[in-house]
């Protein structure tokens, strides 16, 4: 984080972190001109591009800032190890105040993804709150492979599986189609 | 016509011949050829005339007048042929080699040749005029007759002058057959010897005038009119130069109206005009040599009109006395002859031809200085302000020749040659830009041809990337007050500023003016077209206003890295000032400021704010520490005044990425021992430890800062600044401006007279191999040593008591030593622009990589189209595609991506 050192003059510049996140929390404005959505998912995109966190990324598609792809890797030590999966996201107008919609685009065997790729992640629903952005969606659902919610599952097969870790793995082995085949393809 | 009626009759007649009269003719006719033959052949015997008249009026007499002539010509002919020709060719005939021999030693042959020529041509004149003679008989003979056959004279002239105008060809066309092919070349040295030792007379000549001349200096029309008057007054002296160039003048009058009685004419002209314009030409390159600060044009028209005029005038005043017919320029008739007797030497009414050849030699005199100087230009416009002279000759010859492309092309190539190589530093190269521009802008105030001269330094100049530094550093050096900086090529830039700004008051006035119709009028009238050479695309003359900072921009392509690069050092300029004076700066800026704009140098103008704020700041929290310390009177031993801190604040959105940000100041750390130091902590790590005492400072200043400019906090880089340190030893005392790490450094030594470098990089909070590198600026100094410790990897640095070698410090003891220690390293406080780039580039990387992981595979230009798009922070994706892929394949290369058919993929 930058340091901000005493301002002489002039009023300090917005800066695209989550503390101006929070504060908009704080009292939200209903109506949201389309460009501080605009300004708020560039700079969402250039600190995620900056984090350089390993096993997640995301970048809106060619024309279209509220359209974005993602990819997250399963995370070590899961059953999800060595697999990548493709995913959608898109914001709505009134973006960050609504979650955006995020599907996964690579067939998922987990419990909270049914064949669709629909997700059951809370924040992503109730529990949304403009202080999140990509990046912690991104490790969320991330985090979610590696500790899904059995409780509510989507995939109940996938939730009966779970306690057998060996066999899941082998399920999740089968049913994995690298994705980069197919994107190649198309 | 008349000719072939006469013939027509002369048939009719001889059907009527009878016996007799044939008899008669033949007798007639061979009396007639051999009274030629002896005529013709009999070296000046002229008494067998009367014979010969008497055949060919019997010939005549059968109306064979034609074949009379036919024959005596022919006889003529081949008397010339024999006698003549062979007889004057012969003369030359040794020189047949004198091109070869010529360089040998030419004045002798000079000599030999003018004496050969002249007696040739006298020889020759004589038996011209003894043939010339035997003709007139004939042509009397002829007219004779005539009177007695038609008792008129009607036809008397014309015949006559046919013949001899026959004759004359006939003469012309026998020499120029046997012509031999080195006789122009002899004409040419014998031309050129004579104009030699002319020129020597009227040299002399000149100087005598001179003297006078140097008394007053007159323009050249005054000389011409004192000159007769001084005349008078040194008249015994220029009597006698006068009547040796009168001689001479008529012996060579003499020569060319032998040459031209022979049919030279054109080739004798030939070879005075050719040794005239050699004699000029060596004449200009004399005067004007290498010399570039004296204009030389001037000098050479007088010149002109001294010597080659001069000649030439008398030399037609003599042919036009003395030859009427042949004369080419018979419209001579001015009163030359009274030219020579009166001496005056100015031309009054000058010929039409004089003219015509003054316009000549001038407009050679233009062309070969035009050339001598062109050919030097380079050199010319490398001292250019003194070198004007030569630029303002070079201008009027080109208005007078028009030859402006053959300017561009050779210095284009001058300049590829000489200026746009490796070895040129930019500064250099800018720097005759610079003058090139001004010189040119001088000959060619439309700036046609400076458009082609500098396109190619302007390309040249984009490849260096030093380009904009060296700019921005002619830009605002010399303004800092230090005038016996060696800011010599900046000065010329800050000129240009501040003529700009003077510009821009009269451009205003000149609006004002132009809103009135009449001088529309007035500026529409004088309207002119643009040079043939100007290229349309470029905007006509009015568009294009020769404005040296536009082209110099024009390098960089735009201004906005311009002032980016001005910022970095502006930035740089402003954290090294150990005092708020930033004057210069803030004229500086303002004079940037109507050239580029109040917006884009918005953020200078900021940080030249800051720095006065600063000062204001600083001033009101020393008042309260002040008032403090007098009623409190709270300060520890150990504390130091805050008297020797001044900090600068700053806002950092407003100037340019540092290294790591910074504030500066000044402190004095008073030891308990022998260190008495004041201290600006500078650089590089924020973590640097600063010593306790300084640290302190730092504190409470900050918590002044806190209470005046509530709720804003302070926060102190502590590694930025300069250090002003005073070291006492026990026999001496050195003062430094250091770097704060420096000044840390050797604060350690305060309480420890040695460390290891481990320790020592500890306590200084430093990372090792800087403080090894740092450390060295001491060493050098002689005030630390090094030594090997245990561990190889580990130095051991010891404090030098006394003054081991006190050469090294050379005469510093006891006195002071102000040192600003650069940046070693070439390191700087402000990220340069190149770090700039390099970080716009790690950006973009990132920004690739994202793009890759979840897009798969794309090629260049949608990579290039979605860096556009998104890329859009603070520095923007700006470049081409070029760039791109440039940049790409060094991913490539460096094995991040992959590069298959036309996509680029991420390299797993």
């Amino acid at each position: 984080m930058a340091t901000v050192n005493g301002y002489q003059s002039n009023t300090p510049v917005a800066s695209p972190t989550a503390t101006t996140a929070t504060k908009q929390s704080v009292n939200p404005v209903k109506t949201v001109d389309s460009q501080s959505v605009l300004k708020r998912l560039q700079s969402e995109l250039m600190a995620l591009m900056m984090s350089g966190d390993s096993g997640i990324s995301a970048f809106p598609e060619e024309d279209n800032i509220f359209s974005w792809k993602g990819t997250i890797h399963g995370s070590k030590d899961t059953v999800f190890e060595g697999t990548e999966y493709k995913l959608s996201l898109y914001f709505p107008n009134d973006y960050p105040f609504k979650p955006p919609k995020v599907k996964f685009e690579t067939g998922c065997f987990h419990p909270n993804v049914d064949v669709y790729g629909n997700i059951c992640l809370d924040i992503l629903q109730d529990k949304w709150s403009s202080a999140y952005d990509v990046r912690t969606i991104l490790i969320s659902i991330q985090s979610l492979l590696g500790e899904p919610n059995i409780s509510s599952p989507l995939n109940s097969q996938a939730a009966q599986l779970w306690c057998n870790q060996e066999e899941y793995r082998k399920m999740v082995e089968k049913l994995y189609k690298p994705p980069s085949a197919r994107i190649e393809g198309v | 016509m008349e000719e072939s009626t006469s013939l027509v009759c002369n048939l009719g007649i001889l059907e009527k011949l009878n016996d007799n009269s044939i008899q008669e003719i033949i007798k007639s006719y061979g009396g007639f050829c051999t009274t030629t033959e002896s005529l013709l052949n009999g070296a000046g015997d002229l008494s067998v005339g009367p014979e010969f008249v008497l055949h060919v009026h019997s010939l005549c007499k059968h109306g064979l007048q034609s074949l009379v002539c036919d024959h005596f010509l022919l006889s003529l002919e081949q008397a010339f042929e024999k006698i003549g020709v062979t007889n004057f060719w012969r003369h030359f005939d040794s020189y047949s080699k004198v091109g070869v021999l010529q360089k040998n030693n030419s004045s002798i042959y000079d000599d030999e040749v003018q004496l050969v020529l002249c007696k040739a041509l006298e020889e020759m004149a004589l038996e011209k005029q003894y043939q010339e003679k035997c003709l007139f008989m004939l042509v009397h003979a002829l007219q004779l007759h005539k009177e007695s056959m038609f008792e008129g004279k009607q036809n008397a002239d014309s015949e006559r002058a046919h013949l001899f105008a026959k004759y004359q060809l006939m003469v012309s066309s026998v020499l120029m057959a046997s012509l031999p092919l080195h006789f122009p070349d002899i004409l040419h040295r014998y031309f050129k010897g004579k104009l030699e030792e002319l020129s020597r007379i009227m040299d002399g000549d000149l100087e005598g005038k001179n003297e006078f001349q140097d008394k007053d200096s007159m323009d050249l029309d005054e000389k011409g009119k004192h000159r007769t008057g001084e005349m008078d007054i040194d008249e015994s002296y220029n009597h006698g130069k006068f009547s040796e160039k009168n001689k001479l003048v008529k012996h060579i009058g003499k020569v060319v109206r032998d040459l031209r009685s022979l049919g030279f004419t054109s080739m004798t002209e030939n070879a005075y005009a050719s040794a005239i314009f050699s004699l000029l030409k060596a004449k200009v390159h004399n005067l004007a040599g290498e010399d570039y600060r004296n204009s030389v044009l001037e000098s050479i028209k007088g010149w002109i009109k001294v010597v080659p005029l001069q000649f030439l005038n008398a030399l037609l005043a003599y042919l036009g006395d003395s030859i009427g017919y042949d004369t080419p320029s018979s419209g001579l008739k001015s009163p030359l002859a009274s030219h020579l007797s009166s001496c005056s030497s100015e031309i009054d009414t000058p010929s039409e031809g004089l003219i015509r050849w003054q316009l000549r030699l001038e407009y050679f005199a233009y062309e070969t200085l035009q050339d001598l100087r062109i050919a030097k230009l380079f050199e010319i416009i490398v001292d250019y302000p003194e070198s004007s002279p030569a630029i303002e000759d070079l201008k009027q010859c080109l208005e007078y020749t028009g030859q402006h492309s053959k300017l561009v092309e050779s210095f284009i190539s001058a300049l590829k040659y000489r200026l746009l190589t490796a070895g040129a530093s930019t500064n250099d190269i800018l720097h005759q830009y610079v003058s090139t521009i001004k010189a040119l802008r001088t000959i060619d105030p439309t700036g046609v041809f400076l458009e082609a001269v500098g396109e190619p330094i302007r390309d040249y100049l984009r490849g260096r990337k030093d380009t904009i530094k060296c700019i921005v550093t002619m830009l605002t050096d010399g303004t800092g007050g230090n005038p016996n900086g060696s800011a010599n090529t900046g000065d010329s830039l800050l000129e240009e500023l501040n003529r700009d700004e003077e510009n821009q008051e009269i451009a205003g006035i000149d609006d004002d003016f132009n809103s009135d119709d009449k001088q529309a009028w007035i500026n529409a009238a004088c309207w002119e077209p643009d040079p043939v050479e100007a290229d349309p695309l470029k905007g006509s003359r009015n568009r294009r206003k020769v404005d040296i900072l536009g082209m110099i921009v024009s390098i960089i392509g735009s201004k906005d890295q311009l002032v980016n690069e001005y910022r970095v050092m502006l930035a740089e300029k402003l954290l090294n000032k150990s005092d708020y004076d930033i004057d210069s700066e803030i004229r500086t800026l303002e004079l940037l400021k109507i050239h580029f704009g109040e917006s884009s140098m918005q953020k200078c103008e900021i940080m030249l704010n800051d720095l006065i704020d600063s000062k204001r700041t600083n001033t009101n929290i020393k008042l309260t520490a002040a008032k403090q310390s007098q009623t409190g009177a709270e300060l520890g031993e150990d504390a130091v005044s805050l008297d020797i801190l001044d900090a600068t604040i700053i806002s950092s959105n407003f100037w340019p990425p540092m290294q790591i940000w910074h504030l500066w100041h000044v402190l004095e750390a008073q030891g308990a021992s022998r260190h008495h130091s004041m201290w600006f902590p500078e650089f590089q790590d924020e973590a640097l430890i600063v010593p306790e005492p300084v640290d302190k400072l730092f504190s409470d200043y900050a918590k002044r800062f806190n209470e005046i400019k509530t709720p804003r906090k302070l926060l102190w880089k502590k590694n930025l600044g300069t250090v002003k340190l005073e070291l006492q030893f026990d026999d001496r005392t050195t003062l430094y401006t250091v770097a704060p790490l420096h000044a840390a450094i050797i604060m350690q030594f305060q309480e420890q007279k040695s460390w290891t470098s481990k320790n020592l990089a500890a306590a200084v909070g430093v990372p090792e191999d800087v403080l090894n590198r740092r450390i060295n600026f001491w060493i050098s100094k002689g005030i630390l040593s090094e030594s090997v410790g245990t561990d190889s990897n580990d130095h051991i640095y010891t404090l030098v008591e006394g003054m081991v070698d006190s050469s090294k410090n050379g005469g510093n003891s006891g006195s002071c030593e102000e040192l600003l220690v650069g940046d070693d390293e070439g390191e700087s406080t402000v990220a340069s622009v190149e770090d700039q780039i390099r970080n716009e580039m790690t950006v973009y990387e990132k920004f690739i990589l994202g793009m890759l992981t979840n897009f798969g595979s794309m090629a260049l230009d949608r990579i290039h189209n979605t860096l556009k798009m998104f890329c859009v922070a603070d520095p923007p994706y700006d470049k081409s595609l070029q760039q791109l892929q440039s940049f790409l394949s060094g991913l490539v290369s460096e094995e991040k991506l992959e590069l298959r058919d036309g996509m680029y993929f991420l390299k797993k």
